[in-house]
C-alpha cells in the first residue's frame, strides 16, 4: 500500500470516527413544556389516533387573526415560547410548534393581542374537534373549535438596544469608513504601485 | 504537476471576492431600513454590524489586493465559491446577534440555506423574530436565487471581461445577451417584473384572506421571494400552511414553477418565442417526472386513505410534489406528516422529485431536467443503435433554445454531474443513518439539502449533530454551485500548500 492510499484510508477512518463521535447536540435549555395533554407534537405524531376526537388545546395566539366571513383562522403555539419569548429573555427551546384553529369569528374576536417580535400574545384555551385531514379545508391538519377563552392576556415584549452591540456597530462602521476613504484616495496619494496587466 | 499560485493570483481573487462581499453588505441596507421603519432598533444595530463587517472585508481586500489584472477561468471559479463562503460567514452576523440561533454554526447554516435557495433552517422561535430579520432571510434567498455574483456583476463589475468566468462559477452558463453584464441585467429585468406582478397577486389574495394590509404586503413579498427563488423560506413557522387557501397555493405554485425554469427559457418567452415552453427538453422532462412522481404518491396515499376525497388528495400531493420537484420547499403539511401520514412511498416519491430538481441556469437545484433529458435521449439512442444495422448512423438531438445534436461530450458532462449529485445524496443519507436516523428519512433530508429544496421530514433541527449541520452546509454549497467551483477552491488551497513554484 503506498503512502497516498494509507493517507486516504487514515482520513476516511478519522472522518468516520469524528462523525460517530460527534453525537447529538444536547437539546436547548428551555424547560417550558406544552400545557396540553395532547400537545401539537403528539397530534402531529399520532394523527390517526386523535382524528375526530374532542380536544382542549391551550397556547399563545400567534401572528394574526384571519377573519373569513363568520369564521376565522387563528394559530395557537404550545411550544417553549408560549409564556415567554426569546426577545423577553427565554432560553432557546427548539422550533415553534402549534395548531391551526378554525373557529367562529366572534370567539376569535376575544383575542386582543397576538404574538410577534414586539408582543407575547394572549394565551388562549380552545375546545373543539381535531381533524387529521380536514375535508372542509383541503386536507389540512386542524382543530375546529367551538369556544375560546383567554387564559392570560398578552403583553408588549421589549427588546432593548444592547450597549455592547452598539459600541461594536460604531467601531466597525468607523473602520469601514476609514477603509473606504483610504481606498478612494489611494491612487491620489500615490502610495505603492499597481500590478500591471 | 500542481503550480503554486503567484502573488498576482491572490491579488485578483482577493479583489473580486471583496467586491462580491461588499455587494452582500450593501444588500443588508434593505432589512436595516425595514427594521428602522418598524422601530426595531436592536435589529437595526445588528444590521449596522453586519454591513460594517462586510464593508471592512470588502474595502480591506480591495485595498490590500490592488491589481488591474483580469480574471481567468480558475480565478472565476475560486472567486464564486470563495465569496459564497465569506458571504455566509459575515452574512450570518444578523442571524446570530438576534439571539434566535443556538450557535454561530446554526446561523451560518441558515444563511447558506438562504443563499443556496434551500430553505432548511435552524433558527428558533421564528414566529417572534423581527420584520427586519425576516426581510433579510427572504432577501438572502431572493439574492441567492439570482446569484450573489449576478448582483455584484450588475452593480460592481462593470466592463470586466473576466466577469463571465465568475458568473459561470456560480452555476450559471447561459449567456442571454452578448455581454455578461447585460445578461445579469436581463436576469434582473425578468425577476423584478415577476416580483412586482407576483407580489401584487399574493398581496391582494392575502388581504382578501383576512390579513392586515401592511402584513399582507410583506407576507406577499416574502412568499414571492421564497417561491420565485425556489427557496422555501416563509415568514411563519407554519410555512404556506399558514394561509389555508387554494387561491394562495395556486399562485405560489405558478410562481415556483416559473422560478424553476431556465433563465434562457424566460428570456426566449420574453422575446416572443412562446413555442419554446412546449419544445424545450427541460420543460418536457419536468412535466414527465412531475407527473410520474405525483402519480406514485397519489396512488400510495389513496391506498392508505389518508385524505378524505380525490380533490383534497390531489391538492395536497400536487403541492408538495411541485414544491419538491421545483426544489422550492414550501409545504402545506407539517414536516413530520411526511412520516406519520405520507409513509414510505410518499417519502420516496418526494425524494425522487427533489433529487431530479429544477432547470439548469435557474434559481433551483438538483440534478436538473436538462441532464435527465440528455441522459434519457442518450439511452434511447443506444437502444436504437443496438436495434439498427451495424452500418446505420443513429443520431439524436434535443431542443434547448435551439436544436442541439447529442454527442458523447454532452452526455459525459451530464453523467459526471449526475454521479456527483448521487454520490453526495448517498453520503448525506449514510451519515444520517450512521447517527441513528431512519435511512429513508435521512435520505429524504440529505437529498433535500443537497438539491437545495428545503422540505423536511423532521431530521433537520437545532438538536441535530454538529457534523451533520456541517455536512448539510457543504452539501448545499456544492449542490448550488454544481461542484466544480468548490472543487476549484479546494484545488486552490491545495496548490498553495503543495504546489511547485
Amino acid at each position: 500500500m503506498n503512502r497516498r492510499t494509507l493517507a486516504l484510508l487514515g482520513l476516511v477512518v478519522a472522518l468516520t470516527a469524528a462523525l460517530l463521535g460527534g453525537g447529538c447536540m444536547p437539546q436547548a435549555g428551555n424547560p417550558q413544556k406544552s400545557p396540553n395533554e395532547a400537545s401539537s407534537g403528539t397530534l402531529v405524531e399520532s394523527p390517526k389516533k386523535y382524528d375526530g376526537t374532542s380536544v382542549t388545546f391551550e397556547g399563545e395566539a400567534i401572528g394574526e387573526v384571519m377573519v373569513r366571513g363568520d369564521m376565522a383562522w387563528i394559530h395557537v403555539n404550545d411550544d417553549a415560547y408560549y409564556l415567554e419569548n426569546v426577545e423577553e429573555g427565554a432560553a432557546l427551546g427548539g422550533y415553534n410548534s402549534g395548531m391551526a384553529i378554525w373557529l367562529p369569528a366572534e370567539e376569535a374576536a376575544k383575542i386582543t393581542l397576538v404574538g410577534d417580535y414586539k408582543h407575547e400574545g394572549d394565551v388562549v384555551k380552545i375546545e373543539g374537534v381535531f381533524n387529521a385531514a380536514c375535508a372542509e379545508h383541503g386536507g389540512d391538519l386542524d382543530i375546529h373549535a367551538t369556544s375560546l377563552s383567554i387564559v392570560s392576556e398578552g403583553r408588549s415584549a421589549v427588546d432593548p438596544v444592547k450597549v455592547v452591540k452598539l459600541l461594536w456597530a460604531i467601531g466597525l462602521a468607523f473602520l469601514a469608513w476609514v477603509l473606504w476613504f483610504t481606498n478612494r484616495k489611494w491612487d491620489d496619494w500615490g502610495i505603492g504601485s499597481t500590478t500591471s496587466r | 504537476m500542481i503550480l503554486r499560485p503567484r502573488k498576482e493570483d491572490h491579488l485578483v481573487i482577493g479583489k473580486y471576492t471583496g467586491k462580491v462581499v461588499t455587494g452582500v453588505g450593501l444588500l443588508m441596507i434593505v432589512p436595516l431600513l425595514v427594521s428602522a421603519f418598524f422601530g426595531e432598533w436592536d435589529t437595526v444595530v445588528d444590521f449596522v454590524i453586519g454591513i460594517s463587517a462586510c464593508l471592512v472585508f470588502g474595502f480591506g481586500t480591495q485595498l490590500l489586493c490592488r491589481t488591474e489584472r483580469d480574471l481567468n477561468w480558475s480565478h472565476g471559479l475560486v472567486v464564486a465559491s470563495g465569496s459564497w463562503g465569506v458571504a455566509t460567514i459575515l452574512g450570518a452576523l444578523p442571524h446570530f446577534l438576534s439571539g434566535h440561533e443556538g450557535s454561530y454554526l446554526d446561523a451560518m447554516f441558515d444563511v447558506m440555506s438562504g443563499y443556496t435557495t434551500t430553505g432548511l433552517y435552524l433558527l428558533q422561535d421564528l414566529d417572534h423574530i423581527s420584520m427586519g430579520l425576516n426581510m433579510w432571510r427572504h432577501l438572502l434567498t431572493y439574492a441567492g436565487g439570482q446569484g450573489i455574483v449576478v448582483i455584484a456583476l450588475t452593480f460592481l463589475f462593470k466592463g470586466t471581461a473576466g466577469a463571465y468566468k465568475v458568473y459561470v462559477g456560480e452555476g450559471k452558463d447561459e449567456r442571454l445577451l452578448p455581454n455578461v453584464v447585460q445578461t445579469a441585467q436581463a436576469i434582473w429585468l425578468v425577476s423584478l417584473t415577476w416580483l412586482i406582478v407576483g407580489t401584487l397577486a399574493l398581496f391582494v389574495t392575502g388581504w382578501s384572506l383576512g390579513q392586515e394590509p401592511v402584513r399582507a404586503f410583506f407576507h406577499a413579498m416574502w412568499v414571492f421571494m421564497g417561491a420565485w427563488s425556489t427557496g422555501g423560506f416563509a415568514p411563519q413557522s407554519y410555512n404556506t400552511f399558514w394561509f389555508h387557501s387554494l387561491t394562495f397555493e395556486t399562485i405560489s405554485i405558478v410562481i415556483m414553477i416559473a422560478g424553476s425554469f431556465n433563465f434562457a427559457l424566460h428570456w426566449a418567452l420574453w422575446t416572443g418565442k412562446r413555442k419554446e415552453v412546449i419544445r424545450n427538453v427541460e420543460t418536457i422532462s419536468f412535466a414527465v417526472t412531475l407527473s410520474v412522481t405525483t402519480l406514485i404518491a397519489t396512488f400510495a396515499l389513496a391506498k392508505a386513505g389518508v385524505y378524505p376525497d380525490a380533490m383534497t388528495l390531489f391538492r395536497k400531493v400536487f403541492y408538495q410534489l411541485a414544491s419538491g420537484h421545483t426544489t422550492t420547499g414550501f409545504s402545506t403539511i407539517y414536516a413530520r406528516a411526511f412520516v406519520t401520514q405520507w409513509g414510505p412511498i410518499g417519502l420516496i416519491a418526494t425524494t425522487i422529485a427533489m433529487a431530479i430538481g429544477a432547470s439548469a441556469c435557474s434559481t433551483g437545484g438538483g440534478i436538473k431536467g436538462i441532464r435527465i433529458g440528455v441522459m434519457t435521449k442518450a439511452f434511447f439512442q443506444d437502444v436504437r443503435r443496438i436495434l439498427s444495422p451495424e452500418s446505420a448512423v443513429v443520431r439524436a438531438k434535443y431542443h434547448h433554445i435551439r436544436d442541439v445534436m447529442l454527442d458523447d461530450g454532452i452526455v459525459r458532462t451530464s453523467m459526471t454531474i449526475t454521479i456527483a449529485y448521487i454520490t453526495l445524496y448517498g453520503l448525506t443519507a449514510v451519515v444520517g443513518a450512521l447517527y441513528g436516523y431512519d435511512f429513508l428519512q435521512a435520505a429524504f433530508e440529505g437529498v433535500s439539502a443537497v438539491s437545495n429544496t428545503g422540505l423536511s421530514c423532521g431530521v433537520t433541527s437545532p438538536a441535530m449533530p454538529s457534523l451533520m449541520k456541517v455536512l448539510y452546509i457543504v452539501g448545499m454549497w456544492l449542490g448550488r454551485l454544481e461542484f466544480m467551483s468548490v472543487f476549484a477552491l479546494v484545488g486552490y488551497g491545495v496548490a498553495i500548500i503543495r504546489g511547485r513554484r
